[in-house]
């Protein structure tokens, strides 16, 4: 009670707030929103504000040409794949250019890249880059020099025409490296150490709707022929986390399954436990400006189980929790500060989100606010098992939006470990999960129980005896009566 | 007058001689059915806003009791209506108010179960839901067989008649629906064309 008195002061309070510095609520050219149970599109605090922006001039390097993509290592260092001007940029974390490759020394050659589209860097410092045009993946040290290059794979599964064409890469731990290729639809091809296809891993499901189903069932043998293939969709991008398991998405329309965390064994193990499947926008039009289904064009892992997706068909990005929880969504098209032409790629620098523009040849930083910070954090703590220490952020959270379901889904889970269920239930209705209400109320049941147990049974036993004794009285007293009038 | 109120209970248990009852011993009480039907939407009501969370799938946002009064008491006199349309063409034998009265009182056991069933709604887990559905649809159940036992002695039905004639009076509830949505729509016209020549007229 005394909580929902504090929530409810805690509302009345944010929006005095609102009303007292409107111009804070100005600040951002776009809506952050989660959805609630209810499917329903829930505005939130900005979990970010844009902060600048960061192109080639202001680098110093002259401007970018038509990047599609770049990474940002652990500690800080981005790495700006420029393709149109087939070069490498790198910079430390304070955005001071320490060097730019734009070509390396291929066994005594001269060699430079045709038009990269992917990046990554490995925690040793070795930079893969998809050199697409040249149709090959390219391994470099950290000063520019050629490590090696793995190109036309060679195995019994692909056919003898294969053309092996990267468009992302991504490596593990064991040097092993995954790629993204275009035409492939098997899954994300896999190479070992040296170069070696090993095989794919991943594999896209194929689903053909009911309709497509009926038309070929009507169809003849010869309209069947000249039928398209049903053929699952490619991936669109690759990251990797800490422990070695790939995330990945891909663009399919009308599947619940376009992100993907695939363990070493090659199968999907993402946890799809938020109200709605993690797929990005649950609730668009279906025809007109906007419209249709998210297209997830690339995921990045920032730790802590949380991973953040782009979604290129309405510029906004998403990020997710380890239970595939959508924590925020922002984003937008447009011309000013926050919003993008043509986002290609997100990263994260030491709790600042960076998103790639590649129709405005620029890189936006973005700072967290108070909000995106107690969030991130928050999460970090409850992902950690350090329930009881998030409650204090969670709090906090709902202090400042009330309307977060996972922030009390995280208090009732602290609660339901330290034993209080009845006050978990509480935040378990509140956050709208069945699930853990029930496991709640379930030992708050037998908690009661356990405790009146003596004076349920007594009740039980007094009411039998008193229904016994109704019934004797009840078959005594006609006889008696029976008895008189004969 | 206490037995006119025992007798729902007796159909309850033995349909075919109850309804028996109901038409030729004239045992049916108006006002005991509008009391029944009364019921039933307090129940409705009950059950959205307090059965327990975890079966309680109505979004409270959007709960309203003159909504589940309205959805409850039109279908019922639609069903009434077309089963009476259908039977008066189908030879049978049952009156309006007898097809009233009948149909009301075979949602007792509707009102029966789900109000208890509201209670112990909220004193259920996630994997005991399945008892509190399983009596929920044996309610609707019930209800099916009394309805259908009720218009075959009243009608004086065969049994596949009966069902014929159930089925029948789907399809008249749904002609009925069409006509009265047609019929609306013209009157709206009519309204609209009346009111903009008023407008042409009063702005000329």
């Amino acid at each position: 009670m005394r909580t929902k008195k504090s929530l409810v002061l805690a509302a009345i309070m944010s929006l005095l707030v609102l009303t007292a510095a409107p111009a804070a609520q100005a600040a951002t050219p776009y809506e952050a929103y989660t959805y609630n149970y209810y499917a329903d599109a829930v505005a939130l605090p900005a979990p970010f504000l844009p902060e600048r922006i960061v192109n080639g001039a202001s680098l110093g390097v002259g401007d970018f040409k038509l990047p599609n993509d770049f990474y940002v290592t652990k500690d800080g260092t981005v790495y700006i794949l420029d393709s149109g001007n087939n070069r490498i940029i790198v910079a430390d974390e304070h955005w001071n250019v320490i060097r730019i490759i734009d070509g390396f020394d291929n066994n005594g050659t001269p060699d430079t890249f045709g038009n990269p589209n992917g990046i990554f860097v490995s925690e040793t410092g070795k930079i893969y880059v998809a050199d697409t045009d040249k149709r090959r993946v390219v391994v470099l040290d950290g000063d520019g020099s050629l490590v090696k290059i793995v190109e036309n794979p060679q195995s019994e599964v692909l056919p003898d025409n294969f053309e092996f064409v990267p468009l992302k890469v991504t490596a593990d731990r064991a040097e092993r490296i995954f790629v993204v290729a275009r035409g492939v639809y098997e899954g994300i091809m896999q190479f070992n150490d040296t170069g070696e296809f090993l095989g794919y891993v991943g594999t896209i499901k194929v689903q053909p709707s009911l309709a497509d189903r009926i038309w070929r069932w009507l169809a003849t043998d010869e309209q069947k022929s000249q039928m398209v293939l049903f053929i699952p969709t490619e991936f669109s991008s690759v990251d990797i986390d800490d422990k070695g398991f790939v995330y990945a998405t891909n663009i399919d329309v009308g599947s619940t399954e376009t992100i993907k965390r695939i363990n070493p064994l090659g199968k999907d193990v993402i946890k799809r436990f938020g109200h709605y499947p993690n797929v990005g926008d649950i609730r668009y039009r279906s025809y007109g400006r906007d419209s249709g289904p998210s297209k997830l064009t690339d995921i990045k892992y920032i730790g802590d189980g949380m991973y953040i997706v782009l979604d290129s068909n309405r510029a906004r990005i998403f990020a997710y929790n380890d239970e595939g929880e959508l924590l925020y969504a922002f984003g937008g098209r447009g011309t000013q500060l926050g919003v993008f032409n043509t986002p290609v790629s997100v990263e994260w620098q030491k709790g600042k989100l960076l998103v790639l523009d590649r129709g405005k040849n620029n890189i936006v930083i973005f700072r967290p606010t108070k909000f995106g910070k107690l969030v991130h954090e928050a999460t970090a703590l409850h992902y950690n098992g350090n329930t009881a220490d998030s409650v204090e952020l969670w709090k906090e959270v709902l202090r400042l939006n009330s309307n977060y379901d996972i922030a009390y889904l995280g208090i009732g889970k602290s609660l339901l470990m330290a034993k209080q269920n009845k006050e978990a239930m509480e935040y378990f209705k509140l956050g709208m999960s069945r699930k853990y209400y029930s496991l709640a109320f379930k030992r708050y049941r037998r908690e009661v129980m356990q405790e009146h147990f003596g004076a349920f049974m007594t009740t039980v036993v007094v009411l039998i005896a008193a229904f016994a004794a109704f019934r004797i009285a009840r078959r005594v007293r006609p006889g008696r009566s029976a008895g008189h009038e004969a | 007058m206490r037995h006119e109120w025992k007798f729902p209970f007796h159909i309850l248990f033995h349909p075919f001689d109850g309804f028996w009852d109901l038409k030729y011993e004239n045992k049916g009480r108006m006002r005991v059915a509008m009391v029944i039907l009364l019921l039933l939407v307090v129940a409705t009501s009950l059950m959205k806003q307090f059965s327990g969370f975890l079966v309680n799938y109505y979004d409270p946002r959007y709960l309203n009791t003159l909504d589940d009064l309205m959805f409850t008491v039109l279908p019922f006199f639609l069903f009434c209506v077309a089963n009476w349309s259908v039977t008066t063409l189908m030879e049978g034998e049952g009156k309006f108010r007898e097809i009233v009265i009948a149909t009301a009182y075979a949602l007792l056991p509707m009102i029966l179960i789900n109000i208890p069933l509201t209670f112990i709604s909220r004193f259920l887990t996630n994997e005991e839901t399945a008892f509190y559905w399983m009596l929920n649809s044996f309610g609707a159940l019930w209800f099916l067989w009394l309805l259908f036992v009720g218009n075959m002695t009243i009608h004086q039905y065969s049994v596949t008649k009966a069902v014929f004639t159930l089925v029948l009076t789907v399809i008249a509830m749904g002609i009925i629906v069409f006509l009265g949505a047609l019929a609306l729509t013209i009157c709206m016209d009519m309204y609209w064309f009346v009111y903009d020549i008023y407008r042409e007229l009063i702005f000329r």
